[in-house]
């Protein structure tokens, strides 16, 4: 079956999840049951690091989507880092850059969680 | 003189417009490449305001760029209906003559150039007031217009980029869109699970479209049921319901509005917060509803994203009706196995072989039925003078009955050899089974015990159907005496048995009312009448060939009919 891995970590009050390899909706399944654990952890700061990911398919898409809502209305986040052109392009395509922050690098996403982007 | 020096103003002028060109033509950003106009144009006749627009749709104008008043407008788009396609003075036109020019004046806009590539139009430039209140002279004004006229090749070959762009982007859309339907494919039949579908299903949407409020109801024997949903509000079903049966296509809330059968449910749902509608169908029949709220990112619900959707649709209602018969054909499956285990237990509790006994014939068959109804039969001999036979008929159907059954048989087994008498027997039979039967269960049983020097039969019929007794000399008894059927309550009456001497040529037939009760196509009963007729005629007959005679009369009378119950014969001739 597809390649797909999460690798969480968590650091000062952020945890980052790394993906790797094909989220689809084959995978999706597994994202789903991460984000359901960190929130009832009560983890709401999440960096998702995509460095790794080599495809996402709008099932994948669909997980952020139905997680983003609980996180933030827990004064959390789900901010995205380290993606690919390919990545990006899916991403820009279904119009999330202006639901979702994306940052270049995992490190600007963590500072946003103490430093706010001004708005 | 005159004309060397209009000469060499001109190639002052030509200069600088030399510049511009190369700049603009090594550009293919169309934004750049009008702002970068406008700022020339500004440059030359020293104006501190303008704006430049490009023609997005027909009649919607974008605004690129404007410099000296508000930032904010850049980035706007606004509709201008048919404006003027030649260089324009504002101030000339009469108040209210030209609605486009409206926008212009109210930002102090002084002069109009339109920007015409190809006789089409682009895009529009408007310029404010020259410094020092000069007016725009005839020579200025066709100063703009070669400017413009030099910028056109830049604007074309930009536009075409930006075009190429758009249609790539929606290539690429289209592509996406694919490869999910691809994906869910895959994935929408692995394991046949209906929640698996309805989770993946959900989660394309939100991905896909970027929805966050939905619903997916699913049609359930003509009602309706929420599935899935996040929704703040609760659905009125009803209206879920009347659509479901009415609408074929996807459609927009607001485009149900327009249908006067749809009016209601738009309403309703447009109270919901939903944007669109669209049904989940398996060959032409509506199976459910995906409402979807309003998009996140903005903007309506395109011809595209409806079709895309219903696509989807489709795909797992048709995935969720292949999860619910492959489902139904493993309740199946297990029904037929644990019918195979109540046959298994019925066949196993008649008798493989019949005692051979040189005075008497005894005869017996069991047809049991595909839901198998609980019948048994049994012939014991207890000694070499002593015969049992028994027939039986447990009410209801399938394990239950057959184990009910066993019980019985048990019981019997266990207390012949005690000595006891019939009635007696048949009382410890009844309280042990009642013991055991619940809910109404009960068992209609014949027992009876054969003396072979003597051919004394002695019998007790615990509500059993009579059987018949054809005497040699063909008269016809009927087997009556007894008590109540076995398993509705303990013995309060004692059982009284019947007793009666067989001569040679008689013959016993008990059978169950699977024999009086089968069926014709017409739904008619066999009847113990007709059961009668027939024994009056083939009385002389062997226990074998009558068994075989009504067996073949049974099937005649049938046509084929499928066997409700079970069938079960014994018959003893004496010989």
């Amino acid at each position: 079956m597809s390649d797909f891995k999460i690798h969480h970590r968590e650091g000062e009050g952020v945890n980052v999840i790394e993906l790797k390899g094909y989220l689809d909706a084959h995978t999706a399944p597994e994202l789903e049951t991460t984000f359901q654990k960190l929130l009832n952890d009560k983890k709401f700061n999440i960096v998702v690091n995509c460095k790794d990911l080599t495809y996402i398919s709008s099932a994948g898409l669909g997980v952020f989507m139905a997680y983003i809502e609980d996180v933030r209305k827990n004064q959390g986040d789900i901010k995205l880092s380290n993606m690919t052109a390919k990545v990006y392009n899916v991403f820009d395509l279904l119009g999330f850059p202006i639901l979702y922050e994306i940052y270049k690098e995992e490190k600007e996403a963590i500072v946003r969680f103490t430093q706010p982007k001004k708005s | 003189m005159k004309s060397s020096r209009q000469h060499l103003a001109a190639s002052a002028e030509l200069l600088p417009l030399f510049e511009y060109s190369k700049i603009i033509n090594s550009s293919l950003d169309l934004k750049f490449i009008l702002g970068t106009l406008l700022l020339t144009v500004m440059g030359k006749m020293l104006v501190s305001r303008g704006i430049v627009l490009v023609e997005r749709e027909s009649g919607w104008f974008e605004i690129v760029s404007a410099k000296g008043i508000q930032q904010e407008l850049t980035g706007h788009t606004i509709p201008l209906a048919r404006p003027s396609r030649a260089i324009t003075q504002l101030d000339k036109l009469k108040t209210g003559a030209r609605p486009w020019a409206a926008f212009f004046k109210q930002h102090d806009m002084k002069l109009l150039v339109p920007v015409i590539v190809r006789k089409k139009l682009v895009g529009l430039i408007a310029l404010g007031e020259r410094l020092g209140s000069r007016k725009y002279s005839s020579l200025d004004q066709s100063l703009i217009g070669s400017l413009v006229d030099l910028s056109g090749s830049a604007i074309e070959k930009a536009k075409m980029i930006e075009e190429l762009q758009d249609v790539n982007r929606s290539l690429d859309r289209k592509y996406q869109e694919l490869n999910t339907l691809f994906d869910l494919s895959k994935e929408f039949n692995v394991g046949l699970d209906a929640n698996r579908v309805l989770r993946l299903l959900t989660f394309s949407l939100l991905g896909q479209i970027g929805v966050n409020r939905y619903a997916v109801c699913l049609m359930k024997n003509g009602s309706i049921d929420i599935a899935s949903s996040r929704l703040e509000v609760q659905v009125d079903l009803t209206a879920a319901l009347q659509l479901c049966c009415l609408l074929k296509s996807p459609s927009l809330v607001s485009e149900l509005y327009r249908k006067k059968k749809f009016k209601s449910a738009a309403l309703e749902f447009d109270q919901a917060g939903i944007a669109a509608v669209i049904p989940m169908q398996v060959q032409n029949e509506t199976k459910g509803l995906i409402l979807l709220g309003a998009k996140l990112r903005g903007g309506n619900y395109t011809k595209g994203d409806l079709e895309f959707l219903y696509s989807m649709a489709n795909l797992a209602i048709i995935s969720i009706e292949n999860a619910r018969l492959f489902r139904e054909a493993i309740e199946k499956q297990r029904m037929e196995d644990e019918l195979a285990i109540a046959r298994d237990i019925q066949q196993g509790l008649l008798p493989r072989t019949l005692p051979e006994i040189p005075e008497f014939e005894i005869q017996a068959i069991n047809i049991p039925s595909k839901q198998v109804g609980g019948d048994y039969y049994d012939v014991i001999q207890r000694s070499e003078n002593e015969v049992v036979i028994a027939i039986g008929d447990v009410s209801g159907k399938g394990t239950p009955a057959s184990l009910l059954m066993a019980n019985v048989q048990a019981a019997l087994r266990a207390l012949t050899p005690m000595g006891l008498s019939l009635p007696e027997t048949t009382a410890r039979i009844n309280d042990l089974t009642s013991k055991n039967t619940s809910s109404g269960r009960f068992i209609t049983f014949f027992w009876g015990s054969l003396d072979v020097p003597t051919r004394v039969f002695r019998y007790v019929n615990a509500g059993h159907n009579f059987p018949f007794l054809l005497r040699a000399n063909g008269t016809l008894e009927r087997l009556e005496v007894g008590g109540i059927i076995l398993g509705m309550m303990p013995t309060m009456v004692p059982y009284e048995e019947g007793s009666t001497t067989l001569q040679q040529g008689d013959m016993l037939v008990l059978f169950t009312d699977g024999v009086s009760e089968a069926m014709s196509a017409e739904g008619l009963d066999y009847t113990e009448e007709r059961l009668e007729k027939i024994l009056l005629q083939i009385r002389t007959l062997s226990a074998r060939e009558v068994i075989d005679k009504i067996t073949s009369d049974l099937t005649t009378y049938t046509q084929g009919t499928p066997q409700s119950d079970d069938i079960t014969m014994l018959v003893v001739k004496v010989l």
